[in-house]
């Protein structure tokens, strides 16, 4: 009897035990495919979203759903979500710490890059590691590849890009500027 | 009905609810305590399912059964045939896996007892488990092309539809053609793996032709299908990118090849001959052997399993996930059989397998696939699927998904549509390879 007690006390004990997951840990752990685990990419393509401001996150997921924006591949899965869903998935990403991923470069293509990025410092601090406002996301030890092709779409005329500023930005830096901006950002640990 | 807790203790302790020894296994917790759970085979879905329940729980006894060392992934395999990528690329080991304190064994496993709960390895062990998930991916029909074998396929006639040596194999007949010369590409009657698999190869192949001075070659796809997946897309590559190159023979036009002939290198349909320099012949498949001797398949060869959790309709506490599994309400074949599949697939084993182990409910089920192809540099596309249940079935979201856009509004906009989806591809591999082995 006293065993028997025991066990369904450790039963009990069971129950109490909080949830291991939740519908928004679901949804993100199919995130994980492309952007890793935590938010932490480790393909240059893809950007890493962990840490980025929330606003930021569900601003272009909302814009991606509507097509307000241009995206590649995210539009198409992003019609898939609920907009509920998809806030709920703007904060949990906001919420882990933002893990730069510091990619060495060429000296001269960083001064080069450091002298392209004046105009980028009001919104997106000297390094890009201080976003003046939620709405800006952080680029220190964001992925140079995709910083560079997120720029190209900036520079497309024909695709739909929402913010003018950044767009106006982008298509004043000049070609050579575009991987230099991108690899200075990549560089920076803050 | 509510009652008190000194009430549900002697409910408890009065009736004959068995509670399962793992029931509460404690982080660290001691011998006994902990749930057994054995994954067989570790490929994208098996060692996504291995990582992700250690990750989530790290008190579990988790161990993963593996013939080889060193993993070879399918994807981006074509892109080494035509030389754009490095067979290195395609390894992973399993290393990280140990790491998190997975028991990898390598080991055959021969079969399993679904009765027993044991799983029984070539080297005489067995292994007792509560939980099986099963990842066998494909194993191949030599019969459905009468003349072919596993003896040509290890030897003179590589499918390389399973990367390996088979891969590298295919890749030196490809370099050794001269200009001029035939290439003929088999493919099977679906479902197979990869649905969009050899039609990148083909478009792979020849990029590796138009960029070694060998832009007369053709390549002459047989095929045992009257469509293919992202064929607009695809077309559209091989019009801009290789016009006259690429000839593709649909099942109904009698492409479906039935025979092979090594000797001259001929496969035949009913109604035609294709003869070339290099033959490609790609076998039909049907789940890993050992699904089938487990009883798990259908008669198509093929495991059916719930939908909404991947457990095997026929054997409880098994798992099924990946390219041996029939799953979604796509018509005919269902869900692709693709590496991003077998990954979200893995994921909602281990979110119901842990349900069951703590008795909560079975999670809401979510699937995604995101399967991308590169038919020149610079030049890639993709499919994407979400699947959610409604009224206890999966189903297709319409909604979402889909190809990527066939025309755009301008050339520049298409252009960028496409490299984008190309360097995508390769940072989803590095992710994906991670997100299973690291």
């Amino acid at each position: 009897m006293r065993s028997k007690l025991l066990f369904a006390l450790a039963a009990l004990g069971c129950l109490a035990q909080p949830a291991l997951a939740g519908p928004t840990e679901d949804l993100a752990r199919t995130c994980n495919a492309c952007h890793g685990v935590n938010g932490v990419s480790v393909g240059p393509s893809m950007p890493s979203i962990g840490g980025l401001p929330e606003a930021h996150l569900k601003n272009v997921m909302l814009q991606w759903k509507t097509d307000e924006r241009y995206s590649a591949t995210m539009g198409r899965h992003f019609k898939g979500y609920t907009e509920a869903e998809l806030s709920a998935l703007a904060t949990y990403y906001a919420k882990m710490p933002w893990v730069p991923v510091v990619q060495k470069a060429d000296d001269k293509v960083v001064a080069q890059g450091k002298g392209a990025t004046e105009r980028c410092e009001t919104c997106h601090g000297a390094t890009g590691g201080q976003p003046d406002d939620d709405e800006t996301p952080r680029l220190n030890g964001q992925w140079a590849k995709y910083m560079e092709m997120e720029l190209m779409k900036y520079r497309t005329e024909s695709v739909k890009m929402p913010h003018k500023k950044m767009r106006g930005n982008a298509k004043k830096l000049a070609d050579e500027d575009v991987p230099a901006s991108a690899q200075f950002y990549a560089a920076q640990p803050k | 009905m509510s009652f008190n807790r000194r009430e549900f203790l002697k409910t408890l302790t009065s009736t004959t609810v068995v509670v399962p020894l793992y029931a509460c296994a404690a982080p660290g917790g001691g011998k006994g305590g902990k749930a057994r759970v054995v994954v067989v085979g570790g490929g994208f879905g098996g060692a996504t399912a291995a990582k992700y329940l250690k990750m989530m729980d790290g008190s579990l006894d988790v161990t993963l059964v593996e013939r080889n060392k060193t993993f070879v992934s399918c994807p981006l395999s074509n892109e080494v045939i035509s030389g754009h990528g490095k067979f290195e690329d395609l390894q992973a080991g399993y290393d990280g896996l140990m790491k998190r304190g997975v028991n990898v064994v390598f080991d055959d496993a021969t079969a399993v007892d679904p009765a027993g709960k044991a799983v029984k390895l070539k080297s005489g062990k067995t292994l007792k488990y509560d939980f099986l998930v099963l990842s066998p991916g494909i194993d191949f029909n030599y019969g459905g092309v009468a003349g072919y074998s596993e003896e040509l396929a290890n030897t003179t006639h590589p499918h390389a539809y399973k990367a390996g040596p088979q891969t590298l194999a295919l890749k030196k007949q490809v370099e050794s053609m001269q200009d001029g010369q035939v290439f003929v590409l088999s493919v099977p009657p679906g479902p197979f793996r990869c649905p969009p698999g050899p039609y990148e190869r083909a478009s792979q192949i020849a990029s590796y032709f138009k960029h070694h001075g060998k832009g007369k070659c053709k390549i002459l796809i047989a095929d045992s299908n009257d469509s293919f997946s992202k064929k607009g897309l695809f077309e559209q590559a091989w019009k801009m990118h290789y016009p006259g190159m690429i000839e593709w023979v649909a099942g109904a036009a009698g492409g479906k090849v039935v025979k092979f002939d090594a000797k001259t290198n001929t496969a035949s349909s009913d109604f035609n001959d294709f003869k070339g320099d290099v033959v490609n012949i790609i076998p039909p498949h049907h789940a890993g052997h050992i699904a089938k001797n487990t009883g798990l398949t259908n008669d198509k060869g093929w495991c059916t399993v719930d939908m909404l959790t991947m457990e095997s309709t026929v054997h409880k506490d098994i798992f099924v996930v990946g390219d041996s599994t029939v799953h979604g309400d796509l018509p005919v074949y269902g869900a692709p059989k693709s590496a991003h599949m077998a990954n979200t697939q893995a994921k909602v084993a281990v979110g119901n397998i842990l349900a069951k182990i703590n008795g909560t409910p079975s999670p809401e089920p979510f699937f995604v696939n995101t399967c991308y192809s590169i038919a020149e540099k610079d030049w890639g596309f993709s499919v994407v699927h979400i699947y959610r249940a409604k009224d206890g079935k999966l189903v297709y979201d319409q909604k979402a998904g889909g190809i990527s856009p066939v025309t755009m509004a301008d050339d520049t906009q298409l252009k960028l549509q496409r490299k984008l989806e190309s360097e995508y591809c390769i940072g989803w591999f590095k992710n994906i390879m991670a997100d299973a082995f690291a």
